[in-house]
């Protein structure tokens, strides 16, 4: 049955020069419930005394008579020594809960997080068919033959809008190297590298840029408005911390021209981002230390 | 879930093996001293105490009354189970890497490393003839001429002993002819572990390509792959459900060099049949080098480089759910 702790202030412990030795420890069982209190003293590290209250569930379990005798077996080796039940140095009962992750269809996740910059590009209209206007090749276009008729008419009004808003405007798919077409000089032969369905592999490394100390709220999207009035840009990649999703702070920029890179870089270097002043240079190529 | 926590070892635990009834669980670990606890609350019964050297693996028999730890300071040693009295010191000329009583307990066998130019060996015991470990005389003792074995478990009805070596070959030895009766090599790296299922029709394997595999265990014709993005350490078939789990990480040496978050030290469930990853359990700070399922299947523990044993007792949400094919 629970003890009295027979009151003491602490100026009286402190009078005595605290020789006193802890309050006993006591042990209560509430039948009803099957609960186990057992209340501690002990000093801590900082010479405080604590109070420890240890509060177990007594469980009654059927075991085969196997079980049963060896749970009566008597502790030896370097838990002789303990008392009977866990001995919390080194039996140490997990606090928070853990779940197990349900993994479901993990891999069509992972495919679709990598696809994703692709579909930003196709959102850009870097491919836009010129029958239909649709997010494809014009090779490709589902009205090719539906709409040929229009075709003449419509790469006409393509070669207007070509000429007059140059810039972003210029990305049209490769063109068929037939007589008569409008050719935008960034995709003629010997200029076209790094676009179309090899892009993702062979990306020019030479009109990457690398901006750094950028902010930790800092979207793709932020630095797509801050750089597209340079050029075109083939590519943004933000580096981001894979658990929380913000920004570690540095970013390249792939350019479709060298010269739009290095006005960027001439342009943006040292300007006020946020709170922090940016700072742009030439992306050392891949796979050089 | 709520594991357990069990700190009984001061280096990284080598091997956990849960007796017959799951009442009880043996750790051994790379320091000197296998430890016993009772799996319900964690408590520990004890400890063995007489190794010298890190002790690699550790078996129990069937009836709980003995238990077998093979170490690296050259011994095998029998104990008492209950008392932790040492019982009989097996002296051999390489480290211990794996061990096992047999189904009846009446033999036991432990394979030997192959180094200062000893050969990898696997020795057979009769615990019914005293004269035999008195005198050190094993009654049997197959040489493994091509590979040193890294993990050995008894075949059923105690015909052949199953082997898995450190070139990824899998092997049955006829324990009567000493004769090398099967051999497939489907794993290119090291074995680290071989278990049986309940009713010990297939094994599965653990190999450090990345894998764990499951066979048939009387033709060890292979049946299933479990493709993971780290070496497996240890794997086990659950006896209840169609599930297997695999224990591993990135290798103990470089795991200082990276962060827990990319470590990828948490136990992988995969269905036994779709080959598919469903779970993963996360907790420990370090690759995990043993996974054991509790015989009744309600809960498992896995033992880690940290040192730490953790004993989980699955939620019934475990058992509600349903792969989805």
């Amino acid at each position: 049955m629970p003890t009295m702790v027979e009151p003491i202030s602490w100026a009286e412990q402190v009078e005595k020069g605290d020789d006193r030795s802890l309050p006993p420890s006591s042990e209560d069982f509430d039948e009803e419930n099957a609960i186990k209190t057992i209340t501690e003293y002990k000093y801590n590290d900082d010479g405080k005394v604590v109070k420890v209250v240890k509060i177990y569930k007594v469980e009654k379990r059927k075991a085969a008579k196997s079980i049963a005798r060896r749970k009566n077996w008597r502790k030896f080796g370097a838990a002789e020594r303990d008392p009977p039940g866990p001995n919390p140095a080194n039996t140490i009962v997990q606090v928070e809960e853990i779940n197990m992750q349900i993994i479901l269809n993990k891999e069509q996740k992972q495919q679709e997080q990598e696809e994703d910059p692709l579909l930003k590009l196709k959102n850009q209209k870097m491919v836009s068919c010129r029958i239909c206007k649709g997010d494809h090749w014009t090779t490709k276009c589902p009205y090719k033959d539906t709409l040929a008729p229009l075709q003449e008419q419509l790469q006409q009004d393509e070669k207007k809008a070509a000429e007059t808003a140059p810039g972003p405007q210029q990305q049209q798919p490769a063109p068929q190297k037939s007589a008569g077409k409008y050719v935008p000089p960034s995709l003629r032969e010997g200029a076209n590298k790094g676009r179309g369905e090899v892009m993702q592999s062979k990306r020019d490394e030479s009109a990457t840029i690398r901006v750094t100390n950028l902010s930790e709220d800092t979207r793709e999207s932020d630095l797509q408005e801050l750089f597209r009035p340079f050029g075109p840009i083939q590519r943004i990649y933000l580096a981001k911390d894979k658990n929380t999703g913000q920004s570690k702070g540095f970013a390249f920029i792939n350019f479709h021209r060298r010269e739009d890179a290095a006005r960027a870089i001439a342009g943006v270097s040292g300007f006020g981002y946020d709170h922090l002043i940016l700072n742009v240079e030439w992306a050392k190529p891949s796979g050089t230390s | 879930m709520k594991p357990i926590m069990l700190h009984g070892h001061e280096r990284s635990i080598t091997q956990i093996k849960y007796n017959l009834e799951g009442d009880l669980i043996f750790t051994c670990a790379k320091d000197s001293q296998p430890n016993v606890w009772y799996s319900i609350n964690g408590e520990r019964l004890g400890s063995y105490r007489g190794h010298n050297g890190a002790v690699w693996c550790i078996d129990v028999s069937w009836d709980t009354t003995q238990v077998l730890t093979g170490s690296a300071d050259n011994t095998c040693r029998l104990w008492d189970c209950e008392t932790g009295k040492e019982l009989a010191v097996l002296e051999t000329l390489t480290a211990v890497r794996s061990c096992g009583f047999s189904y009846s307990g009446r033999t036991l066998m432990y394979s030997t490393d192959k180094t200062m130019g000893h050969p990898c060996e696997i020795h057979i015991y009769d615990v019914r003839d005293s004269t035999q470990v008195s005198n050190q005389s094993p009654a049997m003792v197959i040489p493994s001429e091509s590979s040193k074995i890294t993990a050995a478990i008894w075949g059923p009805y105690e015909e052949y002993i199953i082997t898995g070596h450190e070139n990824g070959e899998i092997c049955h030895f006829d324990v009567k002819t000493c004769e090398k009766l099967i051999s497939v090599k489907e794993h290119n790296k090291p074995i680290n572990d071989i278990q049986a299922s309940k009713d010990m029709s297939m094994v599965i394997s653990a190999s450090k390509d990345f894998t764990a595999k499951l066979f048939e265990t009387a033709t060890l014709r292979h049946m299933k792959t479990y493709k993971t993005d780290r070496p497996v350490n240890s794997a086990a078939i659950s006896p209840v459900m169609d599930h297997v789990v695999l224990g591993g990480g990135q290798e103990a040496m470089d795991v200082t060099t990276t962060s827990t978050r990319i470590g990828k030290f948490d136990a992988k469930f995969f269905h036994l049949v779709f080959e598919e990853e469903f779970g993963r359990v996360k907790g420990h700070f370090g690759p995990i080098n043993s996974v054991a399922f509790h015989p009744d299947g309600k809960s498992y523990s896995s033992g880690g480089e940290d040192g730490y044993v953790r004993v989980h007792t699955f939620d019934p949400e475990y058992f509600d759910f349903r792969f989805e094919y």
